[in-house]
């Protein structure tokens, strides 16, 4: 991107605008923790477990976080800064947005990045970032409420049959997640096999030592990545 | 507690929240466009705003219902809120959730789930939003203090090794729905050309068909036994 588009993408304005759509998350995150106390108090569950959850919370998420960091750095060299802390704040990780403000380029009919990259482009990547992160915010915003009857119709009320069905689907997920690694082979693949290998040392390991648990994710996510690096 | 009281303290709050802060975010998103066209003059017109939005749905489309619908039996209501706003879901608020569950030793699936997940996820955000803001604002400055190989594994394998780990931590307490979970989207991949949203599809609801077949059989079994 020519230094002058990029130099309007970093203006004063634009980093106003992703301050206050970085506040709503904060807002957001803040308003729910605080409903979660007060629920967790009229269940009877002790406050204990609930600052144990949110540290946990705190604590797995550093390594991931690490790594968006990384991919953030550079994508601020390419959509500027404050595109970037905007919209990594919200729905949309780095490759996502990088492909609609490509796509918004296109559409146009310009190289994303290259010199016939123009204010006008800037302007229909921005756009095609928006519009493609609002689907689903509005989708998500308007109908979630309706999927608890979707999951009461496949749960049952069996609670027992519900703790396999949350198990399920999130073998499913990570299934299809780990799948294109898998197929793909190499260094992914390695790091795919000793994340998961580690992981299941890690749960043996915390039965007997519990305190290790809140890291376990953590430790398992870095065994995994070095495998990759020494191993491929 | 009942459901009803659960609803009124718990649910109805939730819900009120994640409307507001989700549909809130969606109409502020097009500020960065209207700050273009009030200071700079500059709007695609409408041929090329509606060119752009076709051809992005087309790539990401099918995934705005995929996802929500796929990650909501593990993420619960006010955790889909959460994640859908915040994003990053596979490779933070899932896990983090997960772990959460694991730690507290909560079962998956109780009231109790909702708000121990709900923080796990809260947690997250707040690491997510401390990274993102130190990066935007003094980034550049401190990536040189990563060794360029250090750095380059964290940008190339920390969500596979994520996926991997997360993927182990249940295959371990659910081995056979394990091999059915990873099965399905591989065998997919390597025999059709499926498009990703309905690899999702296969695997998730899949692997909960499996799980249902399997527990209605050891129900079977357990009541000709006893």
């Amino acid at each position: 991107m020519s230094p002058e588009i990029l130099k309007i993408a970093n203006e004063f304005g634009v980093w106003i605008i992703a301050a206050l759509v970085v506040s709503v998350v904060a807002i957001q995150a803040i308003l729910y923790t605080r409903l979660a106390y007060s629920t967790a108090e009229k269940l009877g569950m002790k406050k204990e477990k609930c600052n144990i959850a949110f540290r946990t919370g705190l604590v797995t998420a550093i390594g991931p976080v690490i790594a968006i960091f990384i991919v953030m750095v550079g994508m601020m060299s390419v959509i500027g800064g404050p595109m970037s802390w905007l919209r990594l704040s919200i729905i949309g990780a780095a490759p996502t947005e990088l492909t609609a403000a490509r796509v918004g380029a296109e559409a146009l009919g310009v190289e994303f990045g290259s010199k016939n990259y123009n204010l006008l482009a800037l302007a229909t990547s921005w756009w095609t970032m928006a519009v493609n992160g609002i689907g689903w915010l509005l989708l998500v915003g308007l109908f979630s409420h309706k999927l608890e009857s979707l999951r009461e119709k496949i749960g049952g009320g069996d609670p027992r049959w519900l703790g396999l069905l949350s198990g399920a689907a999130m073998l499913g997920v990570f299934g299809y997640l780990n799948s294109a690694d898998v197929v793909q082979g190499g260094g992914k693949l390695i790091a795919v096999v000793a994340g998961a290998l580690s992981m299941v040392v890690m749960v043996k390991v915390t039965q007997k030592y519990p305190k290790l648990k809140e890291f376990s994710l953590g430790i398992a996510m870095l065994v995994g990545m070095f495998s990759a690096i020494i191993f491929s | 507690m009942n459901n009803q009281e659960f609803n009124k303290i718990w649910k109805q709050p939730v819900i009120k929240i994640g409307v507001f802060t989700l549909l809130l975010t969606a109409a502020l998103s097009f500020l960065p466009v209207g700050y273009l066209y009030f200071v700079h003059g500059v709007i695609p017109d409408l041929a090329l705003a509606l060119k752009a939005w076709g051809m992005i749905a087309a790539l990401f489309g099918a995934f705005y219902v995929v996802e929500p619908v796929s990650y909501y039996a593990v993420l619960g209501l006010a955790g889909t809120y959460m994640s859908f706003l915040a994003g990053n879901i596979s490779n933070l608020r899932l896990p983090c959730a997960s772990m959460a569950l694991e730690v507290t030793e909560t079962e998956p699936g109780t009231k109790e789930a909702e708000v121990i997940s709900t923080l796990g996820i809260a947690g997250s955000i707040i690491t997510n939003l401390i990274g993102v803001t130190i990066a935007a604002f003094v980034g550049t400055a401190l990536i040189k203090l990563f060794p360029p190989v250090v750095a380059n594994a964290f940008k190339v394998y920390t969500v596979p090794a994520i996926f991997g780990a997360v993927f182990g931590q249940f295959a371990f307490r659910f081995p056979k729905l394990g091999v059915v979970g990873i099965g399905i989207p591989v065998i997919l991949r390597l025999t059709t050309k499926l498009p990703a949203w309905a690899l999702i599809i296969a695997s998730v609801f899949g692997t909960i068909l499996v799980a249902k077949i399997l527990n209605e059989r050891a129900k079977r079994s357990a009541g000709t036994t006893a």
